[in-house]
């Protein structure tokens, strides 16, 4: 979430004028062998935007690779170093080292369109990574943003059906806060306080300045002291706040009575949802998207249309372009199936279950 | 620009010489800034209070506000001698995260590795603490050697020193969160568990209660052995009374807030034990009086004051300035270590976001303390008081459901307008 919460709140605009959240797109596709034999020695350039954090080497193109190397093809690559201007360059020179396909990961959805028509005029299809770009050509791949406020709501009405809830949101100038709490009211959380009618009432609801864990620990401690301690649930937006919220219950004794929410498969979060402390971290799989995207790009290499890839699913975008998508789910992750993450790679076992009491341990930890 | 009321350490106060309600009160040498800051501070808890129902004056929720203050408070007595010697610190912020998360690696991780034991030692913790006091120093001396003898303005420097402790705070754990920490060390931020418990509570606020009326007593004696007049009698007991008689108040508040039923079930503790005064709000005390002390009371405070009145006079006068300069600036980032090893150890986590804008608090509640940016001006209890009239209208802000966008809003009118006042009154007393 921190690491580009910018481009977060894109993708989630984007995903909120999505009707119909396709969330089969990564299993239904054929294997990539299928594809290969067209894509063999086809190039596929990616533009990295900034290289040097640590998500995109360690999982996304470590997953990229492998999906092109399945499918006999090249993988080039360069990095814009946070920069839209060194980021036109870069694809320039992807083109001219011989690209076919191109993956990119914009710095700028919109200052980045110019590069992309350029490349389209070329006869080189776009995928636009994780991030949105505005170009009715491009392929845009991405993690279903607003249902991670959904799953997170999800779990939690399935553990606390009935009861006085909290929801600690993000950072108020930051529009996936919002879309991650238009999941949450989806799900069947009330909108707001005052139309809350059923069984759920919200005794507390606020932003949290730039997704301080911090202020997040405040405002818990005020909504904890101004209902007596009366909260049966906690809905926080991400993993860094959830921390501050059970810091803010462990003072009353209440870590582990009050179930809380999260998402970002955060070491600390995880290893709280083994000790029992957090009920869900909805994670979002990098490598799955990475995955998705080689494979994608090894079918635009055979010469398949954009909107014939499989698993794409027509998309409006905030710019009213109607581009094709592939959106990838993310996974809730509870103390039941917290081997997920550990089968992943994740996280280290002595990580996850660090401090977890043989007697309660979850499956995961035994 | 300097005026008698607050720099007070350099002025000697004048004999009362009507009986008019203003003298009487002159006669006190109570600072009139820091008195209206407390009848603000008291009109808006009340005000918070009736609008929460009652909530606000709990003894819950000032303890919780005691706690929730005491961070921005340590760092807050630091940027008073900072701004008063006219320059700017921008970096706290920053250089609390990075110490922080040094203090968090070492605790966890590194010291742990390098001794091949496994965490939560009862000596680990203490060497982290002491090496990320030292790194908040090194900073300090670093950015105030740049500052001071190289000539480059404190803005710049600690703009700089923003971005680079913050870069450096994100490299060293690869922007991971570290948490849980050691569990000795978290006793520094605070719960029901780190805190000093009813009978340690009292005792502090006897030793308080003591050395507020030694202070007096030796004061009065110092003025009479240099001549200089003295406060009436009456005015002396006043204070004496108003000054205990706030502590003991303040510990009574602490010690009517109970254990958690909950807490108190895990623990074995009885019901109904009182909580006590909180570890960082003792820790912002101890900080607050040796503050006091060094600018009021030492040799460097005064220097200090007189480079911000003027400093090319306190230049000729002899005052090693670049010296003095530098030490503020080493003082206020191992006081931004100190804030740093309070917030993670209260959150259990270091985080790279720990400290961020935490240096627009810090320098706010240090100007709506009282302290000039035109230098030569300001009080450490004052910007003690700036911090929790702050989180006081940021925490009744959420007591009463009002969202953070509304909290932003009111608290920067807060500013201006305090800020607004004082000028204005100043100019009227000219």
């Amino acid at each position: 979430m921190s690491i580009n919460r910018k481009v977060g709140a894109l993708v989630a605009v984007a995903a909120i004028v999505l009707t119909a959240c396709s969330s089969s797109g990564a299993s239904t596709k054929p294997s990539a062998a299928a594809s290969g034999a067209a894509a063999a020695g086809c190039k596929v350039g990616v533009s990295w935007n900034n290289y040097t954090e640590e998500r995109w080497a360690k999982w996304d193109e470590p997953a990229i690779k492998a999906a092109l190397a399945a499918g006999g093809a090249e993988y080039l690559s360069n990095d814009a170093k946070s920069s839209a201007a060194t980021q036109a360059t870069n694809i320039d020179q992807l083109i001219s080292q011989g690209a076919k396909v191109l993956i990119i990961l914009a710095q700028d959805g919109t200052a980045i369109k110019t590069s992309v028509a350029s490349a389209g005029s070329q006869g080189i299809p776009v995928i636009g990574y994780d991030r949105l770009i505005e170009d009715p050509k491009a392929l845009y791949i991405t993690f279903d943003n607003k249902g991670v406020g959904k799953m997170m709501a999800t779990e939690m009405l399935k553990a606390v059906p009935k009861g006085n809830y909290v929801i600690i949101k993000g950072n108020k100038a930051d529009a996936n806060a919002d879309f991650l709490r238009a999941g949450m009211t989806e799900a069947g959380v009330p909108a707001d306080a005052a139309s809350a009618t059923g069984d759920i009432k919200i005794v507390g609801e606020s932003y949290t300045d730039d997704w301080k864990p911090a202020n997040a620990q405040k405002n818990m401690e005020q909504f904890l002291t101004a209902n007596n301690n009366n909260v049966q649930a906690v809905l926080s937006e991400n993993d860094g706040m959830a921390g501050g919220v059970i810091a803010a219950l462990k003072a009353q004794g209440l870590q582990g009575k009050v179930p809380v929410t999260g998402q970002d498969g955060d070491q600390a979060a995880l290893n709280n949802v083994a000790l029992g402390n957090q009920l869900v971290d909805v994670w979002k799989d990098a490598r799955e998207l990475g995955k998705a995207a080689g494979e994608a790009a090894l079918q635009l290499c055979a010469g398949t249309a954009v909107d014939k890839v499989t698993g794409t699913a027509p998309f409006t975008t905030p710019g009213k372009n109607n581009v094709s998508s592939i959106i990838i789910a993310p996974h809730p992750i509870t103390k039941d199936n917290l081997n997920v993450v550990l089968d992943a790679g994740w996280i280290t076992k002595d990580k996850l279950c660090a401090g977890v009491q043989a007697a309660t341990a979850p499956a995961a930890c035994k | 620009m300097a005026e008698a009321s607050t720099t007070a350490p350099l002025e000697a106060p004048r004999e009362p010489s009507s009986r008019s309600l203003q003298s009487l009160f002159r006669s006190t040498e109570i600072d009139a800034r820091l008195l209206g800051l407390i009848i603000a501070m008291v009109v808006i808890w009340i005000g918070f209070n009736i609008m929460s129902g009652g909530l606000f004056l709990t003894p819950r929720n000032l303890w919780n506000l005691s706690v929730q203050s005491a961070s921005v408070a340590i760092m807050a007595t630091g940027m008073v001698l900072i701004i008063v010697s006219r320059n700017i610190d921008l970096s706290v912020g920053s250089v609390l995260t990075l110490t922080a998360m040094t203090m968090a690696m070492l605790q966890t991780e590194w010291l742990p590795n390098l001794l091949g034991v496994p965490v939560n030692q009862p000596y680990t913790w203490a060497i982290a603490l002491a090496i990320g006091l030292l790194l908040g120093a090194a900073i300090g001396a670093l950015q105030g050697f740049i500052v001071a003898y190289l000539g480059v303005p404190s803005f710049i420097v600690t703009l700089g020193g923003l971005l680079v402790w913050a870069g450096f705070a994100f490299e060293e754990a690869s922007g991971r969160t570290i948490s849980p920490l050691d569990t000795t060390f978290q006793l520094l931020g605070g719960g029901p568990i780190g805190s000093l418990g009813e009978t340690l509570s009292w005792v502090v606020g006897g030793l308080a209660c003591i050395g507020i009326v030694y202070s007096l007593i030796a004061s009065r004696r110092r003025r009479r052995r240099y001549n200089f007049p003295v406060r009436p009698m009456w005015a002396e007991a006043t204070v004496m009374i108003l000054g205990c008689g706030a502590v003991l108040a303040a510990v009574w508040v602490a010690n009517s807030y109970p254990w958690p039923e909950a807490l108190a079930a895990q623990y074995d503790k009885p019901l109904n034990t009182p909580v006590g005064i909180a570890n960082p709000v003792l820790i912002a005390i101890g900080v607050a009086m040796v503050m006091t002390i060094l600018a009021t009371r030492r040799r460097f405070g005064r220097y200090v004051f007189a480079i911000g009145g003027n400093p090319e006079a306190a230049e000729l006068g002899g005052i090693n300035t670049r010296r003095t300069i530098m030490t503020t600036f080493i003082i206020m980032s191992v006081l931004a270590a100190v804030s740093g090893a309070v917030l993670s150890a209260r959150l259990n986590a270091a985080v790279t976001g720990l400290g961020t804008q935490s240096e627009l608090y810090v320098i706010a509640a240090a100007v709506i303390g009282g302290t000039s940016f035109a230098g030569g001006i300001g009080t450490i209890p004052g910007a003690v008081l700036g911090a929790v009239v702050m989180q006081s209208l940021q925490s009744g802000m959420v007591l009463l459901k009002v969202d953070s966008p509304i909290q932003d809003i009111v608290v920067g009118i807060v500013l201006v307008a305090a800020v607004g006042t004082d000028t204005a009154l100043r100019r009227r007393s000219r």
